[in-house]
């Protein structure tokens, strides 16, 4: 063997030559991925298709039902036309500003914390050519969630509208331009912000977020806030629109967007064209501008970020273990110390608390601005509706935070499992921690948001009761799911949460999670609604007619579902346990 | 050659690496010696274009590291002390990739393939997917991938970790061997009995300073009469045993 000779000419690729390396890795990851997920995750893949597929249908159900509604209430065609321009313009607006922020935050994460880019940075490859690596990464992850609900509602507005086949011709390219343009925007601000402003990265990305979600709530109340006797008149429609004009000024890319769609559904291909040379256009100039900012910005950001130290940020927030500790103080010293030490793990993890923060959030704006909406909530079996309806919207949040967060516990724990193997405590006080832990942190929240959902939704407070009860039921049951399946399912290879939560192991909690809350929630909510109709069908009816009605039958109905719910959650939180809790004991590290 | 020229580089308050000046022949096995957290890692990060120092120059074969990175990286087979593996790709997809990056041709990727699957044995389970392999496997592995484009300079942080002895003694030979074929090869470790028996010379670094620099005959004759060993040596160089 000999060595290259420095003086030798070195043979660097060419720009078309890295990107053909690039595009074969990502072939054969691809094909890699594809082939193992066929033999060995079909359970997740069949639920991902079939579930996206339920999901896509029923969107564009309710889009469709929606579009033709408009087209049958408003048959002025220009009031028809200005609200499709408001409601495209409104809804492109928000996913361009969503898409910004995806981007910044995804590629802040692949750039700057992956370990692939840091092994490809010390290979001659052009800088260029490792951000648009991670940066088409970026464009598929922050934008396929948004094109799988934006898409229903395109292809149902083409079905009703009548669009002519080119309608559908220009449909992605003109989606793909379009989010390149936010895409490359929050990249720039990524390498700008990590650049310029190192130490500060957290706030100043966290600050306009704030300022956004606070606008947004703002912006949702405003909406919402009108007297119910202007619904639906031209007074309200003016009213609407005004309020959505800012959504449609010209340089937006998003008008850019809903023009292009709108006006290739009425037929004027020419204008749809020249929307979709503008989108493209853009979508270059800004893609260009981040290849170019990246070029000169990302080796030397990615230095200054290694270069700040993190001493000092730890000692404010102590208070919260102190807190906690208290809290437990009934339990055994041991149990309160891996609790305490869980907790520290997750709060220095902001893209666990974050995700759980954002999601628990904008629940609590939308249970805020329930009274606001049209619905009539003087009618008890309505409310009752929609307030068990938020119970099972948090229970299934909380069945995503469980599957994501305390699943992966175990096997995360697996790894550096001679810590903990090594110190004298029993497996069974981890694995009780963990419970704890999981119960403890879903709980606050959960009984929080839905107590806020009854105040506003003004329900009775037997239902106040039944919803807490149904609200604890949940925690323990789903608590008990993701740790007992955590235990038994473990993967102890892998380091990555997001991916042991993706496994079969996973899969399987997140569908017997969605299960036990649709049991538990229908066991509730069915007696309790019949119960509500009967109570006012005898208050209508009269003293006479009372023993015509069912009541009790409807009132053991209650009964039996109540009994029913204890015993489901018994069995949701024991069983799971006790296997979780056998594996665990006999399990090898 | 690699060359460091007051090179300093900062964490904060921090100083990593302060005023660092060395040069590393070609032909020659230099060792990096120093306690945790002396500024080992930080000094082999700036020469394989991960960081940027605060002040001074980092060249590899004349090629600065800040404005010339790929000229420079290109000369150097790096082998980090946790290695990097896309664990969808076996082990040949990985190589394959290593070498298409490095400008090889197909046929001499197929060629080197074959080679480094010799001198690391990873006929076994080179077609195995890199997500099944032990750390061993991984790190013979990552020294096949630095190997493949017979680089003029290599630079490993902590060669033996996850290596079994007959590996350990295989990549002792193999760094000897680089460096009679005339490359540099510059390792960081903790390994003392390593260095004492490959290195042609050795640097001791502490709190960011390069505290020593030359043979292990030079620094015997530093501390006469007092320490035989190069650990005792060592530990004299950095006061004791008094660090993380």
């Amino acid at each position: 063997m000999a060595i290259t000779t420095p003086e030798g000419n070195l043979p660097l690729l060419s720009g078309e030559a890295e990107a053909r390396v690039f595009w074969r890795l990502r072939r054969r990851l691809l094909w890699t991925i594809t082939r193992q997920s066929v033999s060995q995750g079909w359970l997740r893949l069949v639920l991902v298709v079939a579930l996206s597929l339920v999901l896509w249908l029923g969107l564009f159900g309710l889009f469709s039902e929606g579009f033709f509604f408009l087209k049958l209430a408003i048959t002025i065609a220009n009031t028809h036309d200005q609200l499709l321009r408001a409601v495209f313009g409104m809804f492109f607006a928000a996913l361009m500003v969503m898409l910004v922020f995806s981007a910044t935050i995804i590629l802040y994460s692949s750039l700057f914390h992956s370990r692939e880019t840091a092994f490809l940075m010390t290979n001659p490859v052009r800088t260029e050519r490792i951000f648009l690596h991670k940066f088409q990464e970026a464009i598929v992850l922050g934008s396929w969630g948004s094109l799988l609900m934006g898409s229903p509602m395109l292809v149902a507005h083409g079905m009703v509208a009548g669009a002519p086949w080119y309608y559908y011709a220009v449909l992605a390219p003109l989606m793909v331009a379009f989010v390149y343009i936010p895409a490359s925007i929050g990249a720039i601000v990524c390498l700008l912000v990590v650049r310029c402003l190192p130490g500060a990265r957290v706030r100043v990305l966290a600050l306009p977020l704030a300022v956004i979600v606070v606008l947004a709530a703002w912006f949702v109340w405003s909406l919402t806030t009108g007297r119910q006797s202007d619904l639906l008149t031209p007074a309200w429609f003016r009213e609407i629109l005004g309020r959505l004009e800012f959504a449609q000024h010209r340089f937006l890319p998003s008008w850019w967007l809903s023009s292009g769609l709108l006006e290739a559904a009425r037929g004027v291909w020419s204008e749809s064209v020249l929307f979709l040379t503008v989108l493209i256009a853009n979508a270059l100039f800004f893609r260009q501008l981040a290849i170019g900012f990246a070029a000169r910005l990302y080796r030397p950001a990615y230095s200054s970020l290694r270069g700040k130290g993190t001493l000092g940020q730890r000692k404010r927030r102590y208070w919260l273990d102190g807190l906690i500790r208290c809290a437990t103080f009934a339990l055994p010293k041991s149990t309160r110390l891996l609790i305490v030490k869980d907790l520290k793990l997750f709060r220095r993890d902001p893209v666990q608390w974050s995700q759980f923060l954002i999601f628990f959030g904008l629940l609590g704006l939308y249970f805020l601005n329930i009274r606001e909406f049209t619905y009539n909530i003087s009618i008890s079996a309505w409310v009752n509706m929609i307030s068990f309806l938020n119970v099972a919207v948090v229970g299934l949040l909380l069945s995503t935070f469980t599957t994501r967060f305390i699943f992966p516990l175990i096997s995360l724990e697996g790894r550096h499992f001679w810590i903990l193997g090594l110190l004298p405590l029993r497996r069974d006080t981890i694995l009780w921690s963990k419970f704890l832990f999981a119960v403890g942190g879903a709980i606050v929240p959960c009984s929080a948001l839905i107590l806020l959902s009854d105040f506003m939704l003004g329900v009775s407070p037997a239902v106040l009761v039944s919803h807490q009860l149904t609200s604890v039921i949940l925690c323990l049951g789903l608590a008990g799911i993701a740790v007992g399946l955590g235990a038994r399912l473990p993967n102890l290879r892998e380091r990555s949460p997001s991916r042991i939560a993706a496994g079969f192991g996973g899969t399987l909690s997140l569908v017997l999670s969605t299960l036990y809350i649709v049991v538990v929630v229908m066991l509730a909510a069915i007696p309790c609604h019949f119960g509500l109709i009967s109570q006012r069908a005898q208050m209508v009816a009269g003293h006479a007619a009372r023993q015509s009605i069912a009541y009790p039958w409807i009132q053991s109905g209650l009964w039996v579902g109540i009994l029913a719910s204890f015993l489901l959650a018994v069995a949701a939180t024991v069983i799971p346990l006790r296997i979780g809790f056998k594996a665990f004991r006999r399990m090898e590290f | 050659m690699i060359d460091f020229t007051n090179v300093t580089r900062r964490f904060g308050s921090k100083t990593a690496v302060d005023d660092l000046s060395l040069s590393v022949r070609s032909g020659e096995v230099f060792a990096l010696l120093g306690p945790n957290g002396a500024g080992k890692t930080t000094a082999i990060k700036m020469l394989v274009g991960l960081l940027r120092p605060n002040s001074g120059t980092v060249s590899v074969f004349g090629n600065d590291l800040v404005r010339q990175t790929r000229q420079a990286v290109a000369h150097i087979g790096y082998i980090p002390d946790q290695p990097f593996l896309y664990d969808k790709l076996s082990g040949r997809e990985f190589l394959d990739f290593v070498g298409d990056m490095r400008g090889l041709d197909r046929d001499t990727r197929r060629q080197r393939i074959a080679r480094e699957c010799d001198n690391f044995d990873l006929g076994e389970f080179i077609d195995n997917l890199t997500e099944t392999y032990s750390h061993g496997m991984k790190q013979r592995l990552v020294f096949a991938s630095a190997l493949l484009h017979d680089p003029a300079a290599l630079v490993i942080d902590e060669p033996m970790v996850g290596l079994d002895p007959r590996r350990m003694r295989l990549v002792k030979d193999l760094l000897q061997q680089r460096a009679g074929e005339g490359a540099v090869v510059l390792m960081s470790t903790h390994t003392l009995a390593v260095a004492e028996e490959i290195a042609d010379r050795i640097g001791i670094v502490d709190h960011g300073h390069l505290h020593f620099n030359g043979t292990i005959e030079q620094l015997r004759d530093k501390f006469p009469a007092r320490h035989n060993s190069l650990e005792s040596l060592f530990l004299e160089m950095t006061n004791g045993n008094n660090h993380p």
